[in-house]
């Protein structure tokens, strides 16, 4: 009776490569240890809560409802906590942009402030470690996070088995399963690859590859003019390879970014370098060479052109990614783009699984996902749960930032809403004149009527730190005068801030 | 009836905690409101009495902003108090309490300092302002509202009786200038209600994606179900394959080390790698050591069970067209001897036809057909599609 055992307990996949490391035979002991562990695991206590995906949506969620005094376990493949944010998203090309700044400053800036640095070298490797240094020491800070809020941490993939049973593909190899009372679908999103290239990460790459060029290109392609293909285009611009940014809409920065704001921007990025071609589109791709040669046309047809490059950063979005989570054995649905169908409390169909993150409705942004994870396990906990969605601002790390929040001037003539605009130029502001970094305006735009605040839109030095005293005052209802008689410190950058308030609703001092 | 949730519509009254006479100060639980979602307490905003209540214990789907009961300022009268009739905004219990503050002590104040304006705005706002209601202002007034006031002559506690549309409540400076008639009273509930939408997410208008397995499922049902034919037959799966990769492979390995590798050798690989671990047959009963196992309760653990297939494909060089065919064989009669012996029928009835496919093998696309019995269908499927794999992405390692 138990003479087949042994072979099933190795199940062998055909042809994946990926999955050949568990056909290995396994010596009868070491699988009856392994049967036992996962008897154990299978009889183990349903735990209250148990999130897929330990990426910040995951993670957030799993702290909250461990300092909730949840029983909870968080499942993330990754083998390491802070999803596509921390390991492969904002962190790292933070720490790029920041670097890849300076070295841009020393170059072209510093003599000028009376600093002269002798030979400048590009040390790209040292530049990554840099890099890695902040992504490991900050995914290990969760990690330890993880155990002081009691949150169980499970590397594998999971996949759901029945509505309240997910099965683990452990990354060190071997199965378990956890029952939930809750779960959190967390799963986040993956690069939208471009029909017709093949993602290899070195030639044609994605934000992930992005991050991780071994050497600078010389000529460098980005499709999609959205923050991800700025950031990264800007990084690589700046340590000296030539980029061109091909965007099928009209302007920069995506549909939330204001248009007076994008057309500024654009600007600024044009006089550092980089190359625009706006309402241009790819009809395809050639990678098959040793450089890689896109075909562009203009949007609305017309002629072609064949740009060449040696590296093609494909941004034009990212999708839900379900891959594998075994959607159909409980029967949830996803809509047209994959996203989980939720309701206003995060719920699916199945009202003890909540989907949160990326993988479901709303802009794909780290702090939206935070917040919605702690949203969750406060509609868990105490039935209410606070995320303002009219209120999420979004920052795009170039130099300089670009920052907004609420809506934009595009937006509010189509709802067909009266607005005041008041702006005010940093070039007026002292701070930004003695740190000679100039460029750029806050914008605000308030109600005709009632002068209620309904948009923020900074470009400028700092404007990614700025923006949080947009956020506030649009979360609190405050009119462009609230902000307006609320000290600000001198001499600081926010007194611009400040200074286009009071020219919303009256006039500026200093301008 | 007070709305409790931003998407509550209609509510049920529980228990009413005050009687009609009594007065109760703010923060005493008025009474217990009971939705879909949750049963909630409703605490008293201010001090006052519990002049009438209007819908009773137990009153069942009272819609938001209808009259639940009338309160009135604490002192008050209430034999000589009139209640107002409802034509007015969305009451909630607070609202009420309003016109009958007016009627006793708002016009004294109202002949001192203010505008000739104030008289008219609470009309305004009753007559539109269908989500705003004044309440006390607990937290410190808005530079901007402070200023509006100041410069209107009306004095700080003037400030809770300004209907205020702001997030939980708070009075914009959009909300006094409704007020003091600056801008038409509407104006701000209105303005409140656009920007509350835009604090959720849009779930509107979701357009489901088409489940994509959906629609082999429904061809593999359906194609049973056309032609009247008994239960059990066998249904042949066919899928077009292309051996150019084997060709090729056959021509490297020629080349390097002059051996001639025929076809049946690669088929013959794919064939034993695929029929490796397929998903259980619907149809099969479970062995002695599955029911053991079920005892033990090990089943659960191991996830979705796996057994060899006993699939063998039948090749022929293409008909044009369609992905994947599927149709009934009509013609065959399950074998008792197959069984019994529990095998797949195709297993053996399509042997020979194997060797003979494999010498027509020309075109770089054939077709690989198997028949399978009923419920079958999806291993069967599992197994040709990972012939295809096999054979056209990496047939090298089949013959390494």
């Amino acid at each position: 009776m138990f003479r087949p055992v042994v072979p099933r307990a190795a199940p062998r996949s055909l042809l994946g490569p990926a999955t050949a490391a568990q056909s290995t035979f396994r010596a009868s002991n070491i699988y009856f240890q392994d049967r036992l562990r996962r008897g154990y695991a299978s009889e183990a206590e349903e735990k209250d809560l148990v999130i897929i995906g330990g990426g910040v949506a995951g993670y957030v969620a799993a702290i909250k409802a461990g300092q909730s005094g949840l029983k909870v376990a968080c499942i993330e493949k990754r083998g390491s906590l802070g999803g596509t944010c921390l390991n492969v998203g904002c962190i790292p090309s933070k720490s790029l942009l920041n670097n890849s700044h300076l070295y841009h400053q020393i170059l072209h800036d510093t003599k000028n402030r009376g600093i002269e640095v002798g030979d400048v070298k590009l040390n790209l490797q040292t530049m990554m470690k840099a890099k890695e240094t902040s992504v490991s020491g900050l995914t290990k800070g969760i990690e330890f996070l993880f155990k002081k809020n009691n949150v169980e941490y499970i590397k594998g993939t999971g996949a759901f088995q029945d509505e309240n049973t997910v099965a683990v593909n452990l990354i060190d190899g071997g199965e378990t399963s956890v029952r939930g009372k809750n779960i959190f679908i967390a799963t986040g999103s993956e690069a939208t690859p471009f029909p017709g290239l093949t993602i290899d990460e070195k030639k044609v790459i994605t934000s992930t590859g992005a991050i991780a060029l071994q050497q600078v290109p010389k000529k460098m392609v980005v499709i999609g003019g959205g923050i991800i293909g700025l950031e990264m285009g800007s990084v690589w611009s700046r340590l000296g390879a030539e980029v061109t940014v091909v965007e099928f809409l009209g302007q920069i920065g995506g549909p939330g970014m204001d248009a007076e704001i994008a057309k500024m921007t654009q600007k600024m990025l044009a006089k550092q370098g980089m190359k625009f071609k706006l309402n241009t589109k790819v009809t395809k791709g050639d990678d098959s060479g040793e450089s890689v040669k896109i075909n562009t046309e203009a949007a609305k047809g017309g002629k072609e052109e064949i740009l060449d490059a040696d590296v093609v950063l494909v941004a034009i979005g990212r999708r839900p990614y379900t891959a594998g989570l075994g959607l159909d054995n409980i029967g949830l649905e996803t809509d047209e783009k994959g996203r989980l169908v939720i309701d206003q409390e995060y719920r699916t169909k199945i009202p003890h699984i909540r989907v949160i993150g990326d993988v479901t409705f709303g802009p794909m942004l780290a702090h939206k996902a935070e917040e919605e994870g702690v949203a969750a396990v406060e509609y868990l906990t105490k039935g209410y749960g606070h995320v303002n969605y009219g209120a999420i601002p979004s920052v795009m790390y170039t130099h300089p930032e670009v920052a907004w929040v609420g809506q934009n001037e595009q937006e509010l003539k189509a709802a067909g809403v009266k607005y005041r605009v008041g702006s005010f130029p940093f070039s007026a502001n002292s701070r930004a004149k003695t740190n000679l970094d100039t460029e750029g305006i806050v914008k605000f735009i308030s109600d005709a009527n009632t002068d209620r605040i309904l948009g923020v839109h900074i470009v400028g030095p700092n404007a990614g730190e700025m923006i949080a005293e947009g956020t506030l005052a649009l979360e609190y209802g405050a009119s462009s005068e609230d902000v307006a008689r609320t000290s600000h410190a001198h001499p600081t950058l926010s007194e611009a801030f400040k200074e286009a308030a009071m020219a919303t609703y009256d006039k500026a001092i200093h301008y | 009836m007070p709305a409790l949730s931003p998407t509550m519509t209609e509510g049920n009254i529980a228990t009413w905690r005050v009687k009609e006479g009594d007065s109760f100060v703010a923060g005493d639980v008025l009474l217990e409101i009971e939705t879909d979602k949750a049963q909630m307490d409703v605490e008293a905003q201010d001090d006052g009495i519990l002049a009438k209540i209007i819908q009773g214990d137990g009153s069942k789907s009272v819609q938001i902003g209808t009259r639940i009961a009338v309160t009135a300022e604490p002192g008050d009268d209430l034999s000589s108090l009139k209640t107002p009739a409802e034509d007015t905004p969305a009451p909630k219990e607070k609202r009420a309490e309003e016109p009958t503050k007016q009627a006793s002590s708002q016009p004294l104040k109202e002949s001192s300092s203010a505008p000739a304006a104030k008289s008219s705005p609470p009309s305004q706002t009753a007559g539109k302002g269908s989500a705003a209601k004044a309440q006390r202002q607990t937290y410190p007034l808005y530079p901007s509202v402070q200023r509006l006031l100041r410069e209107n002559g009306l004095p700080k506690e003037e400030a809770d009786k300004i209907p205020a549309t702001g997030p939980n409540g708070r009075l914009l400076k959009g909300d006094v200038l409704a007020y003091i008639g600056r801008i038409e009273g509407s104006y701000s509930v209105e303005q409140s209600k656009r920007i509350g939408e835009l604090a959720h997410l849009d779930l509107s208008n979701i357009k489901l994606a088409q489940p994509k397995k959906e629609v082999t499922l429904e061809e593999l049902a359906a194609a049973p179900q056309t032609p009247p034919v008994a239960e059990g037959l066998d249904v042949e799966i066919a899928i077009p394959i292309s051996l150019k990769a084997v060709m090729e492979c056959q021509k490297r390995v020629q080349e390097s080390i002059g051996v001639s590798l025929p076809f049946s050798t690669f088929i013959a690989r794919a064939t034993e790698l695929a029929n490796e671990d397929l998903p259980q047959s619907k149809s099969e009963k479970p062995s002695a050591e599955d029911l053991f196992n079920a005892v033990l309760g090990l089943d659960k653990v191991a996830g979705k069970k796996f057994s060899r297939g006993q699939f063998t494909p039948q090749v022929t060089a293409l008909p044009p067209t369609s992905l994947r065919v599927t149709k009934p064989l009509t013609a065959k009669q399950p074998d008792i001897l197959d069984i019994l012996a529990g095998k797949t029928p195709a297993a053996r009835s399509t042997k020979a036809s194997l060797i003979r496919g494999a010498e027509k093998l020309v075109a770089p696309v054939n077709v690989f057909s198997v028949s399978a019995p009923k419920g079958d269908e999806r291993r069967a499927q599992v197994f040709l599609e990972r012939v295809k794999s096999a054979l056209e992405a990496e047939p090298g390692r089949l013959v390494v």
